[in-house]
């Protein structure tokens, strides 16, 4: 029945949001509720989109494939199918399964008794997607302004956006965000390697407890955040990178056209310093 | 009662910051460009407001009246015409006007010919270098075609109401308020100068490339290695002319490069093979017409190194993708784009 | 709203925890300081104590290498501003102290030439084994495994493959990177200028997969123990050698979301390797870069991976190529 050993007890009824009893059930390991059926249904949908679209294409080179979004003529409007119409349905699929996903982990946590901090957190790469290809481009005027839906083509994309300012890596709010994925990463290593550290201490030793986890940053660097606090700082650091990565492609073309670095003239042209 | 203002303090203070964040950026809205495929990414992008803005400092004096010609050559009524020579009399004092205008509108006359009503005589340097940007011009107009095409540049292109146009460069100079503060050892970079963008990308790429001739392109051909030893430092270099050219035209890389291969010749937009010539005339003009005034020039309009004053792309540009957004003012004053004209050809300065 | 357990709302403030015991010291260096403070707006989010530290020989090198080092950077970038001192603070981000210049080769560069980044970073270098050597003893003994050590190595790796290795394969000093802020960034986007489009290189790739990755899994795990915390799911030591309702739940979350789960120890050893994979992979593209393959976008053609995108243009020739100018 893929269930732990554990598992039956917690299998219980409620906490759905929409539709009561009726889809409150296990497929599997697999939850599914009124959400997991909307999950289905988006993700079918958009991925045969994309299979028709690869279709369109020249190749079926996984790699090659790219589902580009419509010319910028076409504004706001929906484009021919064949023209980038394709993408706009992808698109509206895409967030349909995203949210809808997000809902379901709700769901979950609703049955589980337990926080929301994950789906709250899945919110915030949702909002970075939607920042991507929908509140930039209406900002812009046309949902050309979207990336294309390719293995390497998007990063055709990334790098033309770029540089489309000139010098990216100016943009204050990228250079926010590339600091916090950096440290995300950072604390990631540090955190796992202490609680590893502390639980596979080796050579037939015994396992030690938080407060030599403590003890070692203390001695270390000065200071132990605490069992508590790492999450609490590891959730915040994810979010922060996930956040201002939104930011720092929305102010860019609605709130900037020049070259990012020109952007620092405000700094260099302070009153008390010329 | 006692009220907690902790939080209220805390969110005031946010505002605060976040207000003047605010104004750091520009207010919307934009107009986008598509320029290659779609969702390539290629776009040029302008704030409505730099549009408006544009347009204004791009406008194109009113052209000098028509005049009848009087039958007479200007060299047979003045002495020492040595380039207008041919040119009908009135013609020539019309187009003296308009230089007067484009060059020197308070100075007027007396700025290429002095006080003495003797417009016959070299003594004034500005004279000397007028008569040399005139076979520039005419030069320009008649043989890079490949890129000024038929819209041509007159005097006002560059000058555009100054005796020197706004935006020359010297040797080595970063610049406005950074001259002379980086010691003479220069390494040439780290300092926000706006020629090239305000980024720490090294700013004299203008001796190496808009100068001399060397390298711009710095990728290799093949996948694996060939040959190619460009350094980093020598791709920091072709970046920081890259970013003067971009910043000159008011556009961006992708107005001439898809930047997935940024070496790729077939399917870049014509901008690219046309910023090619350019190149090329730049260095040609700086070589060939305004280094040689230097020995010309009284040393107040010489560079920190004692150098020339020479043109890039921002001279004739002035921020503008085409020099004043495209109009051509040759159709007023044919004479400064005659169909053949002397060609200087570039010569490599002796590098050391 | 219910409390989501971001901020603390009420701290205890015991005595000092001084810290596990450890074996005597010799030296004033070995022994572990006494001295903590609480910092009350710390406690809100994390412990509140700060303290004990702990400075032993290998941190004290570390610490005097790592300050000369910083010096060194900070009175050249002084120099390049005339030691004016408000232009100093003004211009900070653009200072840098640069590598030297290609034709020194690997030979050693007059001091005002390149000099001063050879010494600035081979202090800085020594400074990081050394932190690397307190990390890894500190571990031993306070009787813990050397995890901690084994990820730092991850990211020496990039490190040095970034200021030594390569620079060392490519026989020039010069490639290195250079210590300022937007210098280093111009450093970036020439890297990839240079060898045609790093975005093509597929270590490349594999490290953001795994940078993302990390902040994905950060988000997911963080997120997973603060929504079990009410049931003591931050205690993650006691979980993993007894499971409690904390870890199971955490656990069935996941299972019921996408089919399967981790426990409360593999969650840490999934993190361990995305995080660590981040900067081995990435340092094994930079080394692969202008040693092996000089342009990534040809690569990436050669072994079909670009995507082909349709004329737009009518066809340019090349100027270049044409005869006269």
């Amino acid at each position: 029945m893929a269930m732990l050993s554990f598992e039956k007890k917690y299998r219980v009824r409620g906490g759905t949001l929409v539709g009561g009893d009726m889809f409150d059930f296990w497929v599997g390991p697999f939850y599914v509720g009124f959400f997991g059926v909307t999950t289905i249904f988006f993700s079918v949908v958009g991925t045969l989109l994309i299979v028709w679209g690869a279709a369109l294409g020249p190749t079926w080179n996984l790699w090659q494939i790219s589902i580009a979004p419509p010319d910028l003529k076409y504004g706001l409007a929906m484009a021919p199918l064949a023209e980038g119409g394709l993408w706009q349905l992808i698109t509206i699929c895409a967030i349909g399964a995203f949210v809808s996903w997000a809902l379901r982990e709700v769901e979950i946590c609703r049955k589980l008794g337990i926080g929301y901090h994950v789906p709250v957190a899945f919110g915030f790469a949702i909002f970075a997607y939607v920042t991507l290809v929908v509140i930039r481009p209406v900002l812009l005027g046309a949902w050309g302004h979207g990336f294309p839906y390719g293995i390497w083509s998007h990063l055709d994309w990334v790098s033309n956006v770029g540089y489309q300012y000139l010098h990216f890596h100016y943009n204050p709010a990228h250079m926010l965000a590339v600091t916090f994925f950096f440290t995300t990463c950072l604390a990631l290593a540090l955190h796992a390697s202490l609680v590893l550290s502390a639980t596979n201490p080796g050579g037939g030793q015994t396992v030690k407890t938080p407060e030599h986890e403590n003890t070692f940053f203390r001695d270390t660097i000065g200071y132990s955040i605490g069992t508590l606090g790492v999450h609490r700082l590891g959730l915040l650091l994810a979010l922060n990178a996930v956040f201002w990565s939104a930011v720092c492609i929305v102010i860019s073309g609605p709130f900037w056209t020049r070259g990012w670095p020109e952007w620092w003239n405000w700094w260099l042209d302070l009153p008390f310093w010329r | 009662m006692k009220i907690d203002l902790r939080l209220p303090i805390l969110l005031g203070v946010l505002a605060v910051l976040t207000g003047l964040i605010a104004l750091t950026f520009e207010k919307p809205f934009v107009t986008m460009s598509q320029w290659g495929y779609r969702g390539t990414g290629m776009a040029v992008v302008y704030n409505n407001k730099a549009i408006k803005a544009s347009e204004v400092a791009n406008l194109v004096p009113a052209a000098q009246d028509k005049v009848d010609k009087s039958g007479k050559k200007a060299r047979e009524v003045y002495q020492n015409v040595q380039v207008l020579g041919d040119l009908d009399e009135n013609e020539f004092n019309r187009l003296m006007a308009a230089i007067t205008e484009w060059v020197s509108p308070e100075q007027g006359c007396a700025y290429c010919h002095g006080e003495d009503g003797n417009f016959a005589h070299d003594k004034m340097y500005q004279k000397v270098v007028a008569r040399s940007m005139l076979k520039m011009t005419q030069d320009i107009n008649a043989n890079w075609t490949s890129h000024v095409k038929a819209t041509g540049v007159t005097c006002y292109t560059c000058h555009r109401g100054n005796n020197v146009p706004a935006n020359i460069w010297f040797n080595n100079e970063p610049g406005g308020s950074m001259a002379g503060v980086i010691p003479p050892k220069a390494i040439g970079q780290n300092t926000p100068v706006k020629s090239v963008a305000y980024s720490s990308l090294p700013y004299d790429y203008g001796t190496s490339f808009l100068e001399n001739d060397a390298q711009i392109r710095v990728n290799s051909e093949t996948a694996l290695p060939g040959g190619n030893q460009t350094s980093l430092m020598r791709t920091e270099h072709t970046y920081g002319l890259m970013m003067h050219m971009s910043s000159s035209l008011g556009v961006n890389c992708t107005y001439c490069h898809n930047t997935r291969n940024i070496s790729q010749r077939e399917n870049n937009p014509p901008q690219w093979a046309n910023a090619w010539h350019g190149i090329r005339m730049v260095r040609t003009m700086n070589t060939g017409y305004l280094n040689p005034l230097k020995p010309v020039y009284p040393a107040t309009r010489l560079g920190a190194l004692g150098d020339a004053p020479k043109l890039n792309c921002a001279t004739c540009h002035n921020g503008a993708y085409k020099p004043l957004n495209g109009k051509s003012m040759i159709p007023d004053y044919p004479e400064l784009a005659p169909a053949t004209a002397t060609k200087v050809s570039y010569v490599p300065l002796k590098t050391n | 709203m219910a409390y989501q357990n971001i901020f603390t709302r009420v701290q205890v403030h015991g005595g000092p925890d001084l810290g596990m015991p450890q074996k005597p010291a010799f030296t004033v260096l070995g022994q572990r300081g006494t001295q903590t403070f609480d910092w009350h707006i710390l406690g809100r989010f994390g412990d509140a104590q700060v303290g004990p530290f702990y400075l032993g020989w290998t941190g004290a090198l570390s610490l005097i290498l790592g300050i000369f080092a910083i010096n060194i950077m900070g009175m050249n970038m002084l120099a390049q501003v005339n030691y004016d001192p408000v232009q100093f603070i003004r211009q900070l981000f653009w200072l840098s102290l640069d590598p030297p210049r290609p034709e020194y080769g690997l030979s050693f560069p007059p001091l005002n030439d390149g000099g001063w980044y050879m010494i600035a970073g081979f202090c800085l270098t020594a400074s990081i084994l050394l932190f690397w050597l307190r990390m890894y003893r500190r571990a031993i003994a306070l009787g813990m495994g050397t995890h901690i050590a084994w990820a730092f190595a991850a990211a020496i790796w990039l490190y040095l493959v970034l200021g030594f290795f390569r620079p060392l394969a490519m026989g020039s000093w010069s490639e290195a990177v250079p210590f300022g802020i937007f210098p280093h960034l111009d450093w970036t986007t020439a890297f990839s200028l240079r060898y045609g489009n790093l975005f093509y290189n597929p270590f490349h790739a594999l490290s953001i997969v795994f940078l993302y990755g990390s902040a994905l899994l950060f988000a997911m795990h963080a997120g997973t123990i603060l929504a079990v915390s009410r049931y003591g799911g931050e205690r993650e030591i006691e979980q993993i050698t007894d499971r409690g309702t904390a870890s199971e739940r955490a656990a069935l979350f996941w299972r019921w979301t996408m089919g399967f789960n981790g426990t409360m120890e593999s969650v840490h050893r999934w993190a361990w390797w995305f995080a660590v994979l981040c900067p081995i992979t990435g340092g094994i593209g930079i080394l692969l870069t202008g040693t092996v393959v000089d342009n990534w976008y040809l690569w990436a053609v050669k072994h079909g991976v670009a995507a082909q995108y349709p004329l737009v243009f009518p066809p340019v020739a090349d100027p270049a190529l044409a005869p006269g100018r």
